[in-house]
């Protein structure tokens, strides 16, 4: 072929169209209507008709190059590939810190630590029902603990991603261990993820929720601390996993996740930011379910409205405030418990799904994720899938390679359209904190979740299995049992903290505590700030959560069915 | 009364008995079966009846989303501060298609979830005769019998039968939100008339003050009597006004008039009760007398009121 | 309508979330089915403790308690069966719906928990199951015995 673009008419373009949907309708007479996730009707072939090169430039353009569709890098994969953070989080912080040295001996220079239920809710191990503890993450409560995960760690070139929901504990112990060990805080790298205290007010409650409110000031104080002190460091990950999760389609869960980014920046621009000094920061999150062109067109739709919405709306200048950086995880949702090894099948096309949608970082699902928490085996596989999508099936080898493809790219347009509806909407009810506020977001979720169920009921949505070739029971393979951490292990980590309780400065502690509950009141201070403070004198998590749950107010769920 | 106790009235004694002595169980039991009219539901009735009339019931109800549950649970704490036991009825409507509920109200009056002086019990709508309001009004009857001080009855008022329900209680407050606008010329005709005590919720928000203003010159058209009824302000979130509402509900108190008001009560729940029954009767398609009187209505040979009346005769 | 004494009682049901977990698409989905299928679901957000559950589930006298648990709240659930038999709610039936291995579901089916639903578990089974729960919690009480 020729570089020129493609001119229609096509000389015999109509009469050969013509030829095939006859042969097509006298084969397939009864040919059911497809639509789908988000409702979009999927036709059998896609020409000319649906996307042509005479919009190559204003839809697509170059890699690296607005609008970005083609991915935010010019040399995407081939200059580097994505970072497989996969989750890492168990046990004691020494268990943690061991299983983090295993992965930085293996080349790695990122990781992540989930921390344990009970510090997402917001308590310390000693508040909390034992059984419970450990169980799916690390039981991290104080400056000690942190200093213990990242033991022979040089926090000044590794790069931390914490999960660490408002008001940002584990990063106030991260900066205060880093200060005991003289590493100068402009060197600490990371992301905040968790951050979006709205995803996780509508769509995922697993932490401890102030008040909207308070949620919000404290996410405002924390992004304006980052913009001064931290200078690598990410302080606001978007979540758009947590409403696809939530039952949200995935148009939706790229348009609520938008309005919820236009939210905070409005927010940070309310307070006086420019554009440019916290744009290049916000990171997003994303679900990949198994629905593969559509979450390939919805992350391409995704990087084009954001260059989009910085540039006209908030007048970003500086081109990294234009690049639409994300993580994505493969859904847990679409995998089974019958058949559990099928799961390793969806897995490797979920994450195909997001290599071709130009992530940055990726998170594959271990196969038993539906039966327990993940073995070390299965999240064993979970990697290696991605290894072999990489190097042995060669899918890097060229940047977004379904480009100009007739189907992606009418679908990118159509997803597109979509999400701008959805945006829309939030804008018309006043916004996104104003349309969680009324409940209007987590409706939409509600339905949404309810219509997919409904849709797997009537056998519309197959899932192997499940509603189609199913085995007996007896034939599936057995299921290993759930290892559980020796109860001894966690009573000790409880007596760990009594004894650091016991030993710190007290009035120092308390002091600091004081300050917090003081800053909490006060428009003048900037909350995090004080609260960095009080993680270097001894304040534990659960005693940080609780001042300013009790001096915010605790936030309630707005979810009735 | 005077006929030899049944097994049916030992049985609802027993459950008196114990519901006084303070069993949560014993309560419980006693609602399902008031609610769902069992066997026992009228033995129970008499059985409650030498025991009522301790307690204070609270009406509140208002247009969804201003905060009346939240409101509930501040009024609750305020209650308990005092050291006064609560009952409260929550109602959810039922869904008409299914005829399931959600009952999810007290999911916001969790700050009780523990505490053994607070009962708390949902109420769906359904289809009950007459309404629900006769059943709410036999559970805040077990509510007072078990010896709770303060019954609190929560209610969408979005129709006339929730007002109904409200209007069960000694004391009926209406909740509003600030900046109502249009819906609050709405209003004038059928919430605001049962009120005892107007309440302007999140008055943290704009144009609270705006609101209260309003509404108090909605009331000064009123008839004498009724134009000083009490606006307040609240933020039911923070606790802000809650004293000033339980200030003014005790100064409220018991209404002077309340077996009058009891008994007039007693006769709108069975007029409403009666009502529903003929027209379930008149609506049956099998009773040869009905199509009867509307042959003749259709031929022009009976007039309509005349074939109504002819339809309670012999009832 | 009916008349009164002819009408039905529609079993009543808790949907419930204990322990630190916050997923609840899963419970939402499961009201929203039970309250189409004609009952009466008194929902609660995630984290509610034992204590919270029973009272509750006595206040509201539901005839099943529904747990949803997806991460490892459902190692709560044999504290709550005990809960329940101390407050006299013996015969409320508790069943279980997320994700439970294999040997905690032995565990939890040994507690006295009347069945786990796992994921790809149908709305028909899951209306049925919980129909048939409540009219068996129903007939298992005794008010005498019961205290």
């Amino acid at each position: 072929m020729s570089e020129q673009a493609v001119q229609l008419p096509l000389p015999g373009f109509e009469q050969e169209r013509l030829n095939w949907r006859r042969s097509y309708e006298r084969q397939c007479p009864d040919g059911k209507t497809l639509r789908n996730r988000s409702g979009i009707e999927v036709k059998p072939l896609y020409t000319p008709d649906d996307w042509d090169g005479a919009r190559y430039m204003a839809d697509l353009g170059f890699p690296g190059q607005p609008p970005f569709t083609r991915g935010i890098h010019a040399t995407m994969y081939r200059g580097r590939t994505w970072t497989q953070r996969q989750l890492v989080g168990l046990g004691t912080p020494e268990d943690y810190n061991a299983r983090l040295k295993t992965i930085l001996s293996h080349g790695g220079s990122a990781g992540s630590l989930i921390p344990c239920n009970s510090v997402y809710r917001g308590f310390d191990c000693d508040e909390v029902d034992p059984l419970l503890l450990g169980t799916c993450g690390a039981v991290v409560n104080t400056v000690e603990d942190m200093e213990t995960c990242f033991r022979d760690i040089d926090l000044g070139s590794f790069s931390a991603a914490l999960n660490d929901p408002s008001p940002f504990t584990l990063l106030a112990f991260v900066l205060a261990v880093a200060e005991r060990r003289g590493v100068p805080w402009a060197k600490i790298s990371g992301t905040s993820n968790q951050s979006d205290y709205i995803s996780h007010f509508v769509a995922n409650h697993m932490f401890f929720r102030l008040a909207l409110p308070g949620a919000r000031r404290v996410l405002l104080d924390h992004i304006a601390f980052c913009a001064e002190r931290l200078p690598l460091w990410n302080p606001l990950s978007i979540v758009g996993q947590h409403m696809q999760q939530a039952g949200a389609t995935p148009a939706e869960a790229m348009g609520l996740t938008l309005s919820s980014a236009i939210q905070y920046a409005e927010d940070c621009r309310a307070r006086g930011m420019a554009p440019d000094a916290f744009l290049p920061r916000f990171t997003f999150f994303f679900d990949l379910s198994i629905s593969f062109f559509e979450e390939i067109a919805k992350l391409r739709a995704g990087r084009r409205i954001w260059q989009r919405l910085t540039r006209e709306r908030f007048g970003a200048t500086d081109p990294r405030s234009w690049r639409f950086k994300f993580h994505a995880q493969t859904s847990g949702l679409d995998l089974t418990r019958q058949q559990p090894l099928n799961n390793i099948a969806r897995t490797a096309v979920q994450a195909m799904a997001g290599i071709f949608g130009g992530l940055q970082s990726l998170h594959a699902d271990a196969y038993d994720e539906v039966l327990s928490v993940p073995t070390e085996g299965a999240a064993r596989i979970a990697v290696s899938t991605q290894n072999i999508l990489r190097e042995e099936a060669h899918l890097t080898d060229v940047i977004d390679p379904l480009g100009g493809s007739y189907y992606v790219e009418r679908l990118t347009n159509q997803m597109e359209d979509e999400i701008l509806a959805v945006i829309e909407r939030i804008e018309q009810a006043g916004g996104m904190y104003r349309a969680v506020e009324s409940g209007l977001v987590q409706r939409m979720l509600g339905e949404s979740a309810l219509a997919f169920q409904d849709r797997v009921e009537r056998g519309e949505e197959t899932i192997v299995g499940v509603n189609a070739y199913q085995i007996p029971e007896s034939e599936e393979m057995p299921r290993a049992p759930l290892e559980r951490p020796d109860p001894a292990i966690m009573e000790q980590q409880v007596a760990r903290l009594a004894r650091f309780k016991a030993e710190r400065d007290q009035d120092r502690a308390k002091r600091a505590l004081d300050d917090l509950a003081r800053a909490a009141t006060s428009a003048e201070e900037n909350i995090f700030s004080v609260l960095v403070a009080a993680a270097k004198a001894g304040a534990t998590h659960g005693e940080i959560c609780a001042c300013l749950r009790r001096e915010l107010g605790d936030g309630q769920p707005l979810i009735v069915p | 009364m005077s006929l030899a106790a049944t097994p049916l009235d030992d049985k609802a004694a027993a459950l008196v008995a114990r519901l006084r002595a303070g069993e949560a169980l014993a309560l419980s039991k006693a609602i399902t079966a008031l609610e769902n009219d069992l066997p026992e539901a009228g033995a129970l009735i008499g059985a409650l009846r030498p025991h009522l009339g301790h307690g204070l019931s609270i009406g509140v109800t208002g247009p969804p989303g201003v905060g009346k549950s939240t409101l509930v649970n501040g009024l609750i704490g305020q209650f308990r501060a005092q050291a006064r036991s609560v009952g409260v009825v929550a109602v959810d409507p039922s869904s008409p298609l299914s005829g399931g509920a959600i009952l999810g109200d007290r999911v916001r009056m969790t700050d009780h979830g523990s505490d053994p002086e607070v009962f708390i019990r949902s109420l769906a709508s359904r289809g009950h005769l007459g309404g629900l309001a006769p059943t709410a009004a036999r559970v805040v009857d077990a509510l007072d019998a078990a010896g709770k001080e303060v019954v609190l009855i929560e209610t969408v008022g979005a129709g006339q039968s929730e007002i109904e329900i409200a209007a069960v209680a000694d004391i009926k407050i209406v909740v509003l939100a600030p900046g109502l606008g249009d819906e609050m010329q709405a209003l004038k005709a059928g919430i605001l008339e049962i009120a005892d005590i107007l309440v302007v919720n999140k008055a943290d928000r704009p144009l609270a003050e705006q609101t209260a203003s309003q509404l108090k010159a909605m009331l000064s058209l009123r008839a004498p009597a009724r134009r000083d009824v009490p606006v307040l302000l609240t933020a039911a979130t923070d606790g802000q006004g809650l004293e000033a509402l339980v200030a003014e509900i005790d100064r409220l108190g018991v209404p002077p008039d309340r077996a009058a008001r009891r008994r007039a009560r007693t006769r709108q729940l069975l007029a409403g009760v009666a009502a529903d029954l003929l027209r379930e009767r008149l609506l049956a398609d099998d009773d040869p007398a009905v199509e009867a009187l509307c042959d003749q209505v259709e031929r022009g040979t009976l007039a309509l009121d005349q074939a109504a009346r002819r339809t309670l005769e012999g009832s | 309508m009916t008349a009164f004494s002819e009408r039905t009682r529609p079993p009543r049901v808790l949907v419930t979330k204990v322990g630190l977990d916050g997923h609840d698409r899963g419970s939402r989905i499961v009201a929203a089915y039970l309250r189409d299928a004609g009952m009466e679901v008194v929902y609660t957000p995630p984290w509610q403790g034992i204590e919270r559950v029973v009272k509750l589930a006595l206040e509201e006298d539901v005839d099943v308690i529904g747990v949803s648990s997806l991460s490892t709240d459902h190692l709560l659930i044999p504290q709550l069966m005990t809960a329940l038999g101390q407050a006299g709610l013996g015969h409320i039936r508790v069943v279980v719906g997320g994700i439970v291995p294999d040997g905690d579901e032995a565990e939890l089916l040994a507690a006295g928990v009347a069945q786990v639903f796992h994921p790809g578990v149908t709305r028909e089974e899951i209306v049925a199951g919980v129909e048939a729960f409540a009219l068996e919690a129903r007939a298992a009480f005794d008010l005498e015995t019961a205290s």
